[in-house]
C-alpha cells in the first residue's frame, strides 16, 4: 500500500512540475504577446520553417518600429510536430499559461481546428495563416482564415485549366483534408467551365511512383492534369512525367509553393503552372517590401506559406495598432480591418464568415523560377 | 508491361531492405525497425557527397560502411544485452532507436527534402518497347547480385553454415563452438550494409532523401518478411517482389483507390488467415 | 492552471487505455501493436454519432464500447491462428487498414476527419475541463478497478498461465481460445470507451491520430512503466505524456528526447521503470522495510 502512495505523490509532483516549469505567464505589462504554431519537426517541417521565418520577419518589422502602443511584440512559439492532437494542447498553453492576446497558426488544417475550438472557447482571436479547410471559420466569430479557402482555389484551378484549352483534365490529389477541399472546389467549378473530368485519383501521402498513374490519366483520354500534392510527392510527379515522355499540362497548387521544392526541383517543373496567393513579380509595394526583407534574413526564398503568416501576424499586429492590445480589442481590430496590404495582395475586409476575397495568383515555373501570368478575379470563383 | 516493370524495380528495393532484417530475424527473432535508419542514412550521404564533393560513388562507399558500422553499434551496445527481454521490448526498443534516427537527420540535414541530380553514366536501354532507365537496370543488376551472393554464401560457405546452425538455436551453436556474437555481428553489418545501399539507389532513383524517408519501408518490410514466411530468405525476396508487383498492378487497374501501404498490409493478413506459416516458410528457423 | 488540467486529463485518458492494453499485452502476453485502433473505433464511433446524428455524450458511450468490444473480440480470434511473431505484426497491419478505413469509408467522414464536437452536458451544464478531470479519474479509477479484478481472479491467473506457456494452459484444461477473445474484447472495449471521450475532450479527430505511431506510444508506455503491472501502465502513461510537455521549451530537440529516453530505459530497464524487479521498485520496498522484492514468488515480469 505504501509503495503507492510513494508513486502516487511522485506523479502528482511530477504533474506540478509541468505547471512550475512551463513558467507564469503574466499577461499585459509591457509586451504583446501573440501566440504561434507550426509543424517545426515531422513531415511537415519544411513549411514549419517558411512560416516561422515569415511571422518572425513580421513581430522584428514592428518591434524595430518601437512595436505597438510601446509595448514590445512578443512572438511565443510552439512545434506542433505535424501531429494533429498537438493543436489543442498548444491552444490551451498559449490561452492558459502564455495568455496570448491573439494568436496565429502557421499549420496544417487538422491542428489549426483542434486549436480553433479552444481559442474559441476563451475568446481569443486565432488567425489561421494558409490553412485551407472552409471549415475552420465556421468555429466561431473569434476565428479568422487569411489565405483563401481550398474550395476557392479548386474552383479557380478548373477556371484557369479551361483557359488554358484543356477540356478533359485528371485529378492527380493527395489523400487529406487539403487535396479533398481543392478537389471538391474544382469538381464543382469544373462542369460550370465545361471541363469533363476523367478521373480522381487520391494518392496518400510520401506516395513515390506517379508513373503509374499518369499512364492511367492518358489511357483515359486526359488532355491535362490538375495537381494538388505537397513538395515530396510534387517533385516525384514531375519526374515521373519527364521520365514517361508525356507532354499535358499541368496545373498545380499552393500545395507546391514551398522554399522546399523551389530548392529541389530544379527545371523539372518548366511550363507547368500553380495557383497561390502569392505573386513574386506584383507591382505592390508591400509584396515587394515582404520580398526583399525576407531574402535579407533568411537563407531560403519566400513562399506562400512564409508570405501568409507574415500576413497573418500583421493582420494582428494592425489591428491592435488600430484599436487597442486586448483580445476583444484585437478582434474588434480584425472584424474592422479595411484595405491592408500584405505580402499577399490587398484584403478590403473579411467576409462575414471571416474569410478573405483575394484574387487568386496563377504563375508558371519558367526553368527553376515562378513568374507571374495571370490572375483569377472573377467574384463568383473567389468568394467562399 | 511497364507496369509489370514498374513493380519489379521497386519490389527488387524492397527486397534489399527487407533482406537484412529477415536475416537477423532469422539469427535472433528480432524485428528490426531500426535497420531503416541505414537506409536514410545511405540516401544522405550519396545525395549529400555528390552535392558537395561530386562524386556519387564515394558517397556510396562511405554509405556502406557507415551503415556496417551502425548495425555493428546497433546490436552491441542495443540489442544483445536485451535479446532475452523478449520480441516486444526489442522491437518497440528498434522503433525508438528509428525516432532518435529520424530526429538527428533533420537537426543534422535540414528539414527540406535534398536531392543533387546526380547523372549516371548508364545509358536508357530499350526491352521491348519497354524504356528502361539507368538507375532501374542498375537496380535490377545490384539486386539479382545481392540475391546470388546471399544465396551462394548462405548455401555454400562456412559463415554460410553458421548462420543457419545459429538460426536454428542460438545457445546450442554456442555450445559446439560456434562463434555466435561474430555471427551476429557480422549479420548485423550486412543487414545494414544493404539497407544502406537501397537507401543510396533510391535516394538517386527518385531523386530526394528526406529525414522520414524510411518510415513507409520500415513499416513494409515488416510485412515482407512476415509474408515470406519469418527468416527465409528466399520467402523474403519473392514477398518483395510480389508486393511490388501487386502494387503497381492494383493501382495501374484501380487507381490509387487503396492506399499503397494498406495493400501489403490486407495482403498479409490475408495470407496469414490462410497460411499461417507464411508464403514459402523457413526450413531452418523453427517457429 | 487550465493548461495543466487538459495535461493531466490526457495523462490520466492515456493511462486509462494503457491499462486496458495491459490485459492483453501484460496478463495475456499478447504482443498488441493495435490497441490505437480501438481507441480510434471508439472515438470515430463517437464523433460520428454526435456531430453527424446529434446523439448525446451518455448514449455514444456504450456504442462506442459495443463496436469497439466486437472488433477486438474478432482480433482475439484471429491472434489464435497466429503464433507470436506473425501475430505482433498482424496487429501492425491493423493499424494500416483501420486508418485506410477512416479515410475511405464515407461513414468516418474521410481524410478530413471530424470535427466540432460539442461539449457533453451534465444537468443541462456543458462539460469544462474540470469536469473532464473528474469523469477522467472516475475512468481510471473504474478501469484500474476491473483490471484488479481480473488479475485477482481464476480468469486472470488463467491468462497469465497463457502467457507463460499456451500448451501447459490447454493441458489443464483451460479453454485458451475462449479466453484469448475475451480478454481482447474486454480490453478493446474499454479502449472504446476512452476513445470516445477522449474524441469529445478533443473536440475534432483525423484518422492519422489513431494510426501505427499511436499504438507504439500506447505500448512503449506499458513497457517503459512495467508490463503486466497496473502501477507500470499509470506511471508509463504519465511519464511520456509528460514529457514532451515539460520539453517544450526544447522545440526543435523534444522528439529527440522523447526517442532516447524511449531508448534508454528500454535497454537499462526492459522490465519498466516501476516494473517488478525494477530498481525503483526495489529501492522502495527497501526503504519501506518490506522483505525483497515479490519478484520471486509472483513472474509479473515482460516476457
Amino acid at each position: 500500500m505504501r509503495i503507492r502512495t510513494l508513486m502516487a505523490g511522485a506523479l502528482v509532483g511530477l504533474l506540478a512540475t509541468t505547471t512550475a516549469c512551463s513558467g507564469s505567464g503574466s499577461g499585459g505589462g509591457d509586451t504583446l504577446k501573440i501566440g504561434f504554431f507550426a509543424p517545426e519537426s515531422g513531415f511537415g517541417s519544411a513549411d514549419g520553417r517558411s512560416a516561422l521565418a515569415g511571422a518572425r520577419l513580421a513581430v522584428e518589422q514592428v518591434n524595430a518600429d518601437g512595436g505597438i502602443d510601446g509595448k514590445k511584440v512578443e512572438l511565443v512559439t510552439y512545434d506542433d510536430a505535424s501531429d494533429p492532437k498537438q493543436g489543442a494542447v498548444i491552444a490551451t498553453k498559449l490561452v492558459s499559461q502564455d495568455r496570448v492576446a491573439a494568436a496565429v497558426s502557421g499549420s496544417y488544417s487538422p491542428q489549426t481546428l483542434a486549436g480553433a475550438t479552444i481559442f474559441q472557447r476563451n475568446r481569443i482571436p486565432l488567425v489561421s495563416a494558409y490553412a485551407v479547410n472552409p471549415g475552420i471559420p465556421e468555429t466561431g466569430d473569434f476565428i479568422f482564415q487569411q489565405d483563401f479557402d481550398g474550395e476557392v482555389q479548386g474552383r479557380a484551378g478548373a477556371v484557369q485549366l479551361a483557359e488554358d484549352g484543356v477540356t478533359k483534365p485528371a485529378v492527380i490529389a493527395v489523400d487529406n483534408d487539403f487535396g479533398n477541399a481543392l478537389v471538391q472546389g474544382f469538381s464543382d467549378q469544373a462542369e460550370k467551365s465545361g471541363l469533363d473530368v476523367v478521373s480522381v485519383d487520391k494518392n496518400e501521402f510520401g506516395e513515390k511512383d506517379f508513373g503509374t498513374i499518369i499512364r492511367r490519366a492518358v489511357d483515359a483520354g486526359a488532355d491535362g492534369i490538375y495537381l494538388v500534392q505537397y513538395v515530396a510527392e510534387g517533385t516525384q510527379f514531375f519526374r515521373a512525367l519527364r521520365k514517361s515522355g508525356v507532354d499535358l499540362p499541368v496545373l498545380s497548387t499552393e500545395g507546391i509553393d514551398s522554399a522546399g521544392f523551389l530548392e529541389s526541383i530544379g527545371d523539372l517543373a518548366d511550363g507547368a503552372k500553380i495557383t497561390t496567393n502569392l505573386n513574386r513579380d506584383a507591382e505592390a509595394p508591400a509584396t515587394k517590401a515582404f520580398l526583399e526583407d525576407f531574402a535579407e534574413a533568411n537563407d531560403f526564398p519566400a513562399d506562400m506559406v512564409a508570405a501568409s503568416s507574415y500576413d497573418a501576424v500583421k493582420l494582428i499586429l494592425d489591428a491592435a495598432e488600430s484599436s487597442g492590445t486586448s483580445a476583444g480589442d484585437i478582434h474588434q481590430g480584425l472584424l474592422d480591418t479595411s484595405d491592408h496590404e500584405g505580402a499577399t495582395g490587398t484584403l478590403e475586409r473579411f467576409t462575414d464568415g471571416r474569410q478573405v476575397i483575394k484574387p487568386v495568383q496563377v504563375l508558371q515555373f519558367q526553368g527553376a523560377t515562378l513568374v507571374s501570368i495571370g490572375e483569377i478575379t472573377d467574384s463568383s470563383v473567389i468568394t467562399p | 508491361m511497364e507496369t509489370t516493370v514498374d513493380g519489379l524495380v521497386i519490389g527488387s528495393l524492397y527486397a534489399l531492405v527487407a533482406l537484412g532484417p529477415c536475416l537477423v530475424y532469422g539469427l535472433l527473432r528480432v524485428l528490426d525497425i531500426a535497420n531503416a535508419a541505414s537506409l536514410t542514412l545511405g540516401g544522405y550521404l550519396v545525395l549529400v557527397l555528390a552535392e558537395r564533393a561530386d562524386s556519387p560513388l564515394l558517397g556510396v562507399l562511405s554509405g556502406l560502411v557507415a551503415g556496417a558500422a551502425l548495425g555493428w553499434l546497433v546490436q552491441r551496445f542495443i540489442y544483445l544485452p536485451i535479446l532475452d527481454r523478449g520480441p516486444i521490448v526489442t522491437l518497440v526498443t528498434g522503433i525508438g532507436l528509428y525516432i532518435v534516427a529520424t530526429e538527428l537527420f533533420r537537426l543534422v540535414f535540414g528539414p527540406s527534402q535534398r536531392s543533387a541530380h546526380v547523372e549516371l553514366p548508364l545509358p536508357d536501354v530499350d526491352v521491348g518497347g519497354v524504356r528502361l532507365e539507368g538507375i532501374d537496370i542498375l537496380v535490377l543488376a545490384v539486386t539479382f547480385g545481392v540475391i546470388g551472393a546471399t544465396w551462394y554464401v548462405l548455401t555454400r560457405t562456412r559463415s554460410g553454415v553458421l548462420w543457419q546452425a545459429v538460426a536454428q538455436d542460438r545457445h546450442v551453436a554456442g555450445a559446439v563452438g560456434v562463434n555466435s556474437p561474430r555471427v551476429i555481428a557480422a549479420v548485423f553489418a550486412v543487414g545494414y550494409l544493404l539497407s544502406a545501399l537501397a537507401g543510396a539507389l533510391l535516394s538517386v532513383k527518385y531523386d530526394a532523401v528526406y529525414p522520414t524517408l524510411g518510415d513507409i519501408p520500415a513499416y513494409k518490410m515488416l510485412a515482407i518478411i512476415i509474408l515470406g514466411g519469418l527468416g527465409s530468405p528466399l520467402g523474403t525476396i519473392v514477398a518483395a517482389l510480389l508486393i511490388g508487383l501487386v502494387e503497381s498492378w492494383v493501382v495501374a487497374s484501380f487507381g490509387f483507390a487503396l492506399p499503397r501501404d494498406a495493400i501489403a498490409f490486407v495482403a498479409l493478413i490475408a495470407m496469414l488467415l490462410i497460411r499461417p506459416q507464411g508464403l514459402i516458410p523457413s526450413r531452418v528457423v523453427k517457429p | 492552471m487550465t493548461y495543466a488540467i487538459v495535461v493531466a486529463v490526457t495523462a490520466i485518458l492515456m493511462a486509462t487505455v494503457v491499462v486496458s492494453l495491459n490485459l492483453t499485452a501484460g496478463y495475456a502476453g499478447q504482443p498488441n501493436l493495435a490497441q490505437s485502433a480501438f481507441f480510434g473505433l471508439g472515438a470515430y464511433f463517437a464523433a460520428v454519432l454526435s456531430v453527424e446524428h446529434g446523439t448525446s455524450f451518455w448514449s455514444v458511450l456504450p456504442v462506442a464500447a459495443l463496436v469497439s468490444g466486437l472488433a477486438g473480440a474478432v482480433l482475439g480470434a484471429i491472434s489464435l491462428r497466429l503464433r507470436e511473431d506473425f501475430f505482433a505484426i498482424t496487429t501492425v497491419g491493423l493499424n494500416f487498414v483501420v486508418v485506410a478505413l477512416f479515410k475511405s469509408v464515407d461513414f468516418f467522414g474521410g481524410a478530413t476527419g471530424i470535427y466540432g464536437l460539442p461539449l457533453p452536458t451534465l444537468g443541462g451544464t456543458s462539460f469544462t475541463n474540470d469536469h473532464f478531470l473528474v469523469l477522467s479519474l472516475v475512468l481510471l479509477g473504474l478501469v484500474v478497478l476491473i483490471a484488479k479484478v481480473v488479475r485477482d481472479s481464476w480468469y486472470g491467473g488463467m491468462l497469465m498461465a497463457i502467457r507463460e506457456d499456451e500448451l501447459v494452459a490447454a493441458s489443464l484444461g483451460a479453454p485458451v481460445a475462449l479466453f484469448k477473445a475475451s480478454a481482447f474484447a474486454l480490453s478493446s472495449l474499454l479502449a472504446g470507451v476512452v476513445g470516445a471521450v477522449y474524441a469529445f475532450f478533443i473536440s475534432s479527430i483525423t484518422p492519422e491520430t489513431f494510426g501505427f505511431n499511436q499504438s507504439v506510444l500506447l505500448l512503449s508506455m506499458l513497457i517503459i512503466g512495467g508490463m503486466g503491472t497496473i502501477r507500470g501502465a499509470i506511471v508509463g502513461a504519465v511519464l511520456l505524456t509528460l514529457i514532451p510537455e515539460l520539453f517544450r521549451f526544447a522545440a526543435d530537440y523534444r522528439n529527440l528526447v522523447y526517442g532516447v529516453f524511449l531508448v534508454l530505459v528500454l535497454r537499462f530497464q526492459p522490465q519498466g521503470l516501476v516494473g517488478d524487479d525494477s530498481w525503483l521498485a526495489r529501492g522502495a520496498s527497501r526503504l519501506l522495510g518490506r522483505s525483497g522484492p515479490q519478484s520471486h514468488a509472483t513472474k509479473e515480469v515482460a516476457r
